[in-house]
């Protein structure tokens, strides 16, 4: 089953959910997910993201969540 | 949802910051200045000494910090490529420090070549800042109100500085104008302008990002620099048309009203915020609403009060305007923007000099969260003295003392920040310089 890791970010002031989120990408396993909720589409993250092998996936929540799924590429 | 930004777009972090850190160093002169001239500086705001301290204020301190952070927000907020950041602000930074102190200090010898060189350079650099910002503007992929407050904001910095120019001629005997009317639109531009307009668009970004309310209302953003403009421009008809008294009243109520109507917005989204944990920059930017408030206030009772007087017939009511606006808005705002925003700058370069690698330190640790609070309580403490002081003039030296004291405390703090950067920076170079191929 795959691994799953809610990070709630919609009430942290910036940059905390990106600290959180890039904590969890050390100990992700390699079937692991990280699900980020946000009010916003956080590009810095995006960034690092995209240089170090990872994918996500964005999908809009009806109360205007940005709700991101981030799993090694 | 909130407003995106992107960093891939951002200047090089000293670009900001060579500004952020000298802008409190024309505080802490300003303080000393109203320390040594004493009660005599406040009597009036034509005095040498106010037109002295008034100038190192808005020219020193507040544009040195909002020159600097314009230059990093346009790229990161708006998308904008802004033309070798770099160079604008290495040449910029210094003519305008350099113009600024020439300005201040020509107010106060009398008017010579101290006040036409410090014009001239004020002039010169502002051009520049105003052509590379303005163009990347322009070009500026995103759309929305924070884009057109800014550029409305950037046009009103033309016309302050224009006026500015031709004030400083006028007062050299160069050319004739109507000083006093020239100088009421002079500092309406700058202000209700080029300053609050500014301050509206980047809080329509900073404001729900940083203090987690919800988003400002778009009424809000389509209104206010439209409204502030026609304002403006009807204030500014003044000199063409020679409006009655009772026309300009009218113009300015309609001013304050866009302004209270800011204010009470913005302390109406942070009475709604999701986190609510003490916070300094919240505290400075209420501190500041409230300051705005009391200008409306102060501004409405002055035009309705019998026996109604006008601002120059009214010096008390001019110079207690100047200090909530200088000191108690504009100011606070800017101090508790700096706590978030070098804090946040100083995280994302550390973070991209150190990839996944080396974490930066907390964002808590960049300025000691005492130092700030302290800081905060000696900033509004010195603007109840300074307010004091218009009542009571005998206090002028110690509230000249106390906010270049803050100021001082002010620039101790961002040092910190500038401090744990390069001390990180330099253990990151270090560790990619053990780990590069031999």
């Amino acid at each position: 089953m795959t691994q799953q890791l809610v990070i709630d970010g919609r009430d942290m002031q910036p940059p905390e959910p990106l600290e959180q989120t890039l904590a969890a990408l050390d100990t992700l396993p390699p079937d692991g997910e990280i699900v980020l909720l946000l009010y916003c589409q956080p590009q810095p993250l995006y960034q690092i993201l995209r240089r170090n092998g990872y994918s996500w996936k964005e999908s809009m929540l009806a109360d205007g969540t940005n709700e991101i799924r981030i799993r090694k590429s | 949802m909130h407003p995106n930004m992107s960093f891939e777009q951002a200047p090089p972090v000293w670009v900001p910051y060579r500004f952020f850190l000298t802008a409190p160093l024309f505080g802490i002169v300003a303080g000393l200045l109203l320390a040594w001239a004493g009660p005599a500086a406040l009597t009036s705001r034509w005095t040498p000494e106010a037109l002295a301290l008034t100038h190192l204020l808005v020219a020193g301190f507040m544009l040195q910090a909002m020159c600097g952070a314009l230059l990093q927000f346009v790229p990161v907020a708006a998308g904008a490529n802004i033309w070798r950041p770099g160079l604008v602000a290495g040449l910029v930074h210094p003519m305008l420090a350099v113009g600024v102190s020439l300005l201040a200090a020509g107010f106060l010898a009398g008017p010579g070549p101290w006040l036409a060189a410090g014009a001239g350079l004020i002039v010169t650099a502002l051009s520049g800042y105003v052509i590379v910002v303005g163009v990347a503007l322009l070009r500026a992929p995103v759309k929305g109100a924070t884009i057109v407050a800014l550029r409305v904001a950037l046009l009103a910095l033309v016309v302050t500085y224009g006026f500015g120019f031709t004030l400083v001629q006028g007062l050299r005997g160069s050319v004739g104008v109507p000083l006093v009317e020239m100088t009421n639109v002079h500092a309406a531009w700058g202000l209700g302008g080029w300053s609050l307009l500014l301050l509206s668009g980047v809080s329509y970004y900073v404001v729900p990002m940083f203090q987690l309310t919800p988003a400002y209302p778009a009424w809000l953003g389509r209104m206010l620099p439209w409204g502030l403009l026609a304002v403006l421009l009807l204030w500014a008809s003044r000199l063409l048309t020679g409006l009655a008294e009772g026309w300009l009243s009218w113009i300015l109520l309609a001013g304050m009203a866009l302004a209270g109507g800011f204010a009470v917005v913005t302390l109406r989204l942070q009475a709604k915020r999701r986190r609510r944990v003490p916070d300094v920059t919240l505290t400075f930017f209420r501190g500041g609403m409230v300051s705005l408030l009391a200008v409306v206030v102060a501004v409405v009772a002055a035009i309705a009060v019998p026996p109604a007087p006008t601002f120059s017939e009214a010096p008390a009511w001019a110079v207690t305007i100047g200090i909530l606006l200088f000191v108690g808005l504009f100011i606070s705002v800017i101090t508790g923007m700096l706590y978030k925003i070098v804090p946040f700058l100083n995280w994302l370069h550390l973070q991209r000099l150190g990839g996944l690698t080396i974490m930066p330190p907390n964002m808590k640790e960049m300025i000691p969260e005492r130092g700030m609070v302290g800081q905060m309580r000696l900033h509004f403490v010195s603007l109840a003295a300074l307010l004091l002081a218009v009542a009571w003039p005998p206090l002028t030296v110690v509230a000249g003392l106390l906010f270049a004291a803050s100021c001082v405390w002010l620039e101790w703090n961002l040092l910190s920040a500038v401090r744990v950067y390069v001390d990180f920076r330099d253990r990151i170079l270090a560790a990619d310089a053990c780990h590069a191929p031999g």
